[in-house]
């Protein structure tokens, strides 16, 4: 039985326990369903979750135990002999799956009876040429354990199936015939929809706690990978990156800590005092028409995709500024430099500031304005004393959301700032930062299992920390200023 | 109207600070205001009453031109402060509020401490050459707002952490601070329970000696306590406007009397 059916006879099953529910409920109020302590729809409700609710959860751990087991098993037939040389067990067991794969589709065509396949072995070739013809290609001749195990493979994943097919179904079934039995007048269903309901949030709140456990836990483990094979202090305190493929690779952090740094500063320094004082005039000056038009024209900005901006600091920005500054004053004769990716960054940064600081500074309450009007204040000093302090706490949060985006930004810097890892002051200078090096260092051609791959995940590791960081800091002002304001 | 102040005939002789002729107020195409005249009269305290929505406090925010802030709103008439039209255009709608003082509905001070919030107008207008006389001027408008007493040991703790009457009574020694000539409330004490608002009450007799006090009340024991003249608004019309005592016992207008026996409103 195919997982769909099943899902859906458990769905069926629950509707039908929904509309018994409703009528056992309404039979149980002898004709007054105000006597009901619930309405009848949370008795249908309660019944239709106690038959789906655990079958489904039954079906979802199942599938994901079953393959585990499976794999466990089946693993212990192939011997060191059927792994080719330079290949791994996966690879062998990828096979075994695609092969036990293959099998179902001639069995499931009907050019094999079950008996046939059971009684197969022998003639491998033949198999081979078959499973092309359903769209199973492989790249050797099948090994007999190989054969073996897929047959094991396939034969324990049917049979798991019945099994789930059985359990589940019974489960629902049993659900159904419990719950339905309980409903009298007196049953409080509604606290049970209630509970329900509870779990549910309780439970989707959890998916984005866990989700963040399970990122940190991967990134520290492969960091720990990482520095088995290269020692922590080179990579926190060398002053050097410079990764070779063939080994003896400078690993240490700081040149890309560095440029991380210096273009997501040069970026807040252009968007903050734009984004900020564009927010003061849509909000405070511009009168609904200009309002209406300005806001959306700088939310545009917002909705371009980082490559583009790339392209904007590669073919416009990095040669003006070579041309008409870097070599005017020999400061450099390189189109990518710290300036063009910051400048651009800094500009798909200000509709974050100034979009978040316009609805700030629009909470900010009207009795504010009038009070320091009323004392004969001008607006810019209005904006200035008592706007912009009100408002401050929700400024920092903007500033920061743009600065977590500008730490994160790659693509412009890849097209903007260049790839070499450098310590310098000098902003016309080509640097990269941490996310570059991430991307080029995971995608290079060196093996997966090589400090110079692995370097990747303590480095992202290294810019969660840094953001993390980040965060906690802007809480903390936030909070601070709270207290004082509010 | 137990505490009601029988008027003396030497304030009918009073300078007059403001005088409003022929004022007319629209908000879009509603027409607010309908041609009113008044005089307020200097060192005196004038009180505006009237159902809700009779423009009253309207009229009042074009004493000192705060209706500028909003866009749809147009004045015309005259209004004269010393006998200067505040509509000319060679006046500036910032300077005229520094003369013209205003306390509004709601306490609002502003998020900072209370120092800060009295020291605002000082220091906008440059009241002060040193840090001893903003010092000065700070104590002075707190007493004078009767709120030293409270707040002298913590002038650097948030204004807005103080309990509503003392707000209400900031604000007011904030407008005290800048030297207004004038002061503008508008129910000032609608916010505020009864102890409190028997504090502003009392602040309001005190800092008449020095200002001309206009205030917007709804509650009609408020202007016969607090007042000297009262107008009384009706639709956007000035009904009647005379001596307090004149008005709540003797009202010449049939519509006044209906309101303050409780009729219409």
């Amino acid at each position: 039985m195919s997982i769909g059916l099943l899902l859906a006879i458990i769905l069926g099953l629950a509707a039908v326990g929904y509309v018994f529910g409703i009528r056992r409920a309404k039979s149980a109020s002898g004709g007054d369903t105000r006597s009901l302590h619930s309405l009848a729809g949370y008795h249908g409700q309660s019944v239709f979750l106690f038959v789906a609710v655990p079958a489904l959860l039954l079906v979802g751990i199942w599938l994901l135990v079953q393959p585990i087991i499976i794999e466990s098993r089946v693993s212990g037939l192939i011997v060191e002999a059927d792994i080719p040389q330079g290949g791994s067990r996966d690879l062998v067991m990828s096979d075994v799956r695609r092969v036990a794969g293959g099998l179902n589709i001639i069995a499931g065509e009907g050019g094999l009876s079950e008996d046939e396949i059971a009684n197969m072995g022998a003639d491998l070739g033949d198999l081979r040429s078959r499973l092309g013809g359903v769209g199973v290609a492989l790249a050797s001749d099948i090994q007999p354990n190989v054969f073996e195990a897929s047959k094991r493979y396939r034969q324990m994943t049917n049979t798991g199936q019945i099994m789930l097919s059985v359990s589940a179904i019974a489960l629902a079934l049993a659900g159904f015939v419990y719950s339905i039995a309980r409903i009298t007048a007196d049953f409080r269903a509604r606290n049970v929809s209630e509970g329900f309901v509870k779990l549910l949030f309780i439970a989707c709140s959890c998916v984005a706690v866990l989700t963040t456990f399970g990122i940190v836990a991967s990134l520290v483990v492969e960091s720990l990978h990482f520095f088995r094979l290269y020692p922590v202090s080179d990579f926190l305190f060398s002053l050097t990156w410079n990764p070779q493929f063939r080994g003896g690779s400078d690993l240490g952090i700081w040149p890309l800590l560095w440029g991380t740094l210096y273009v997501s500063f040069v970026a807040l320094l252009f968007a903050v005092p734009v984004g900020l004082m564009s927010a003061i005039y849509l909000s405070e000056y511009a009168s609904k028409r200009v309002r209406s038009v300005v806001k959306p024209a700088i939310e545009i900005l917002a909705g371009i995709p980082t490559i583009v901006y790339g392209l904007f600091a590669l073919i416009t920005v990095g040669p003006f500024l070579r041309d008409y500054f870097a070599q005017p004053f020999g400061l450099g004769s390189s189109s990518s430099s710290v300036l063009t990716a910051g400048l651009v960054m800094g500009i798909m940064l200000i509709p974050f500031v100034s979009s978040l600081s316009d609805d700030i500074i629009n909470a900010v309450p009207q009795s504010m304005r009038d009070g320091s009007f009323g004392l004969g204040a001008t607006h810019s000093e209005t904006v200035r004393q008592v706007i912009l302090p009100a408002a401050l706490p929700g400024i920092v949060g903007a500033i920061l959301l743009a600065a977590s985006r500008a730490i994160g930004e790659t693509m412009i810097v890849v097209m903007g700032a260049g790839a070499a890892a450098k310590l310098s002051l000098n902003p016309l200078e080509a640097m990269t930062t941490i996310t570059v090096k991430i991307v080029s260092q995971l995608t290079g051609d060196t093996e997966f299992a090589s400090p110079e791959t692995l370097v990747a995940f303590a480095l992202g590791l290294m810019l969660f920390i840094f953001t993390l960081g980040l965060n906690v800091i802007a809480l903390y002002v936030v909070r601070k200023y709270r207290e004082q304001y509010e | 109207m137990n505490v009601m102040r029988q008027t003396d005939d030497t304030t009918a002789t009073a300078e007059i600070k403001i005088a409003a002729k022929g004022v007319q107020v629209y908000y879009g195409d509603n027409h607010a205001i309908k041609d009113v005249d008044v005089d307020i009269a200097d060192r005196t305290v004038t009180a505006f009453i009237g159902p809700s929505g009779c423009g009253k406090s309207t009229f009042l925010r074009c004493l000192n031109r705060m209706n500028d802030t909003i866009d749809i709103c147009r004045v015309e008439g005259k209004i004269t402060l010393d006998g200067e039209d505040i509509y000319d255009k060679r006046v500036d709608p910032v300077q005229l509020r520094a003369k013209v003082g205003m306390v509004f509905q709601k306490p609002n001070p502003f998020p900072k401490s209370i120092y800060d919030n009295v020291a605002y107008g000082p220091r906008i207008h440059g009241l002060a050459r040193s840090k001893a006389e903003l010092d000065e001027i700070v104590e002075k408008s707190l007493r004078r707002a009767a709120l030293w007493g409270e707040v002298k040991d913590r002038l650097n703790a948030p204004g807005t952490g103080l309990s509503g009457g003392q707000q209400q009574r900031l604000c007011i020694a904030r407008a005290v601070a800048t030297s207004p000539e004038v002061l503008l409330m508008d129910e000032p004490c609608s916010a505020l329970d009864p102890i409190a608002t028997a504090q502003v009450e009392e602040l309001i007799d005190e800092l008449r000696s020095r200002f001309a006090v206009v205030i917007v009340t709804h509650s009609m024991q408020q202007a016969a306590r607090v007042s000297r003249k009262t107008a009384f608004f009706h639709l956007g019309n000035l009904v009647e406007f005379g001596e307090t005592g004149q008005i709540f016992t003797n009202p010449r207008d049939p519509r006044t009397e209906s309101y303050i026996t409780g009729r219409i409103g």
